[in-house]
């Protein structure tokens, strides 16, 4: 198998997965490249576990493809799998072997030296604890474990889904530690979660699932820093209605004594210039930081519960209405 | 890869309490039998318990009691894989679904070797105290070696049944359920049904799974002289005088169904998702 070594590490073209009644993953397309910490966030039923069980080869899509490190026959996606490191959702392990033993399994599984159990063991700081029973362990202590496994191999691609789950701040602070390591390390990880500030603190490149579907991806810093900017002009009503209809308007809303609004290009220049054409002048004009959770209460449609208490928020040209907390 | 697939199946099977608490009550089981039987032997001359006749009794029905024992500890090994989620896992670290099925075939052998030698080793050793040594008379020969065969193919299709189970009902309580419904009475209710309904299928009928697995278990149909000796006995005592029948259609049978219901929970197992 001689795939490009400069191919994306994960590569979906459309890909899909029918229940009967329900569609978990809805012809979804992205691509992660070598090095990035990619962050799928969505909320709980949204379709990550689904994604994920698809490229680990567990779920069989019912239409659409995919490529791990280039390759998409069965022969090239198993040997990707062997690059691969994976845990998903809960940690499943077998509760009557030690951690230890159930890390020589995977070890096993994996055409690993049990030496490197010892390693992964410590490197998670359950060293000490590796003699205990799997189900003696505590939540954070099965996520280690987990995370431990993963790592067993130095695989290239680490996909983690919800890691942090039922941790307590402490546990997701260690958690997060790891998998920012793993990140300077030079590792591509993707990792799953519906915590909005686990994603934002971990990861470079982000995509929001909502309903099985794709609706934002980029990176964390474009989708946070990117695109808002904030507008004052003497005549705020005459400022709102203009820029209502510039045509890169996403939304528009009046924020006190100025205009937030979500411009597709975020070119400042540009919509200066449509509004001096106009005969509007302003005096204040800057592209404004939001956080991740902006970003996908606006990209989930979540905000729409805020705007009902919030009145106010305009429509964009094309009727899409979004929102934005504040 | 399959090497050390299976080398993860020897290590859970190791540690996993099931297997010698089934192990540890056959064996008190198989104890239990032949102590009673080694006792009287040695109080009553009329019922001996010596090498090579007391093979028929250490082979007899009691062995599938072993292999119930083995086809529990199967369902208990293979269905807990998918309520733990590590038949997943197993696949996401790595295993191809084809290899780790094939892991958990490879156990049936080998639980099937395990149970019968248990209960040739508890037997025999009851036996051999019993055994003049010096007599010069063989004590295994070529009909023992053939019972054993049989024996262990009965045993295979019990546990390749149970490992059926497993993967078609992905749970340990109720694959077992089912297997000894199956087992015990559905299959005989099923064919009896089928049997009424359709008079035609009646010949075809009596080769269902376990019947034809049984087929197998007859220690005598293995030793002429054992068979000799419960035709004398049968006919003395005015019951039905046992004949030799031939074991190659029930072997024929056996693998048939043996390799029936292994490509049937490979076929079943990967065609869903994990």
């Amino acid at each position: 198998m001689t795939n490009p070594p400069d191919a994306p590490i994960i590569q979906t073209f459309g890909l899909s997965k029918r229940y009967r009644k329900t569609t978990a993953v809805d012809d979804i397309s992205f691509r992660v490249e070598r090095g990035q910490v990619f962050g799928f966030l969505g909320p709980n039923g949204a379709g990550k576990t689904t994604t994920i069980g698809l490229l680990l080869g567990i779920i069989t899509p019912t239409a659409g493809r995919f490529e791990l490190f280039g390759g998409a026959t069965a022969a090239e996606l198993h040997a990707a799998r062997g690059r691969t490191g994976a845990t998903l959702k809960t940690p499943n392990f077998y509760p009557y072997l030690t951690g230890r033993d159930n890390l020589r399994i995977v070890a096993n599984v994996k055409g690993r030296d049990w030496a490197e159990v010892e390693q992964a063991l410590d490197l998670v700081g359950l060293g000490r604890r590796a003699k205990q029973k799997f189900k003696a362990y505590s939540l954070g202590m099965k996520q280690r474990l987990a995370l431990a496994a993963t790592m067993l191999g130095d695989p290239e691609l680490i996909i983690l889904d919800e890691p942090a789950n039922g941790l307590d701040p402490e546990g997701m602070r260690e958690i997060r530690e790891i998998i920012r390591g793993l990140g300077q390390r030079g590792k591509t990880i993707f990792l799953s979660s519906h915590l909005l500030s686990e994603v934002e603190r971990t990861c470079t490149h982000v995509a929001i699932i909502q309903n099985g579907r794709i609706v934002r991806q980029d990176s964390v810093a474009d989708v946070t820093s990117h695109g808002v900017a904030s507008l004052r002009s003497a005549d705020l009503e005459a400022l709102a209605a203009a820029v209502a209809e510039y045509p890169a308007t996403r939304w528009s809303r009046q924020r006190g004594d100025r205009l937030v609004a979500e411009l597709e290009d975020g070119d400042l220049a540009a919509v200066n210039a449509w509004l001096g054409g106009r005969g509007i002048h302003v005096s204040h004009l800057a592209l404004e930081a939001r956080s991740l959770e902006d970003v996908f209460m606006e990209a989930t449609g979540a905000a729409d519960v805020d705007d009902a208490a919030e009145p106010g928020g305009t429509s964009s040209s094309d009727g899409h209405r979004l929102g934005e907390i504040s | 890869m399959m090497a050390a697939a299976f080398r993860s199946e020897m290590r859970k099977m190791w540690k996993r309490p099931a297997t010698w608490v089934t192990l540890g009550l056959f064996g008190f089981i198989t104890f239990a039998d032949l102590i009673g039987t080694y006792r009287n032997a040695r109080t009553d001359p009329e019922d001996p318990f010596f090498l090579p006749d007391a093979w028929g009794e250490i082979l007899g029905d009691e062995v599938m009691v072993g292999f119930i024992f083995a086809s529990v500890l199967v369902i208990l090994l293979v269905a807990a894989e998918f309520s733990w989620r590590t038949a997943r896992q197993n696949v996401i670290d790595g295993l191809s679904k084809t290899q780790w099925y094939s892991a958990k075939v490879l156990l049936l052998p080998l639980l099937s070797a395990l149970f019968l030698v248990l209960r040739v080793v508890v037997g025999g050793s009851f036996a051999l105290a019993g055994t003049d040594l010096s007599g010069g008379t063989p004590l295994f020969g070529a009909p023992q070696l053939s019972a054993l065969g049989g024996m262990f193919v009965t045993g295979l299709g019990y546990t390749s049944l149970a490992l059926f189970a497993s993967v078609a009902i992905r749970s340990s309580g109720p694959a077992m359920a089912v297997w000894f419904a199956w087992f015990a009475f559905a299959e005989t209710l099923l064919v009896g049904g089928l049997g009424r309904l359709f008079e035609s299928l009646r010949p075809a009928l009596r080769w269902a799974p376990v019947m034809t697995f049984n087929r197998l278990r007859d220690y005598i149909q293995y030793d002429p002289e054992a068979l000799r000796r419960a035709a004398e006995w049968a006919a003395q005592h005015d019951r039905p005088v046992p004949e030799p029948s031939s074991l190659g259609p029930a072997f024929a049978g056996s693998f048939a169904w043996i390799a029936a219901l292994t490509l049937l929970g490979w076929l079943w197992y990967r065609r869903r998702d994990l």
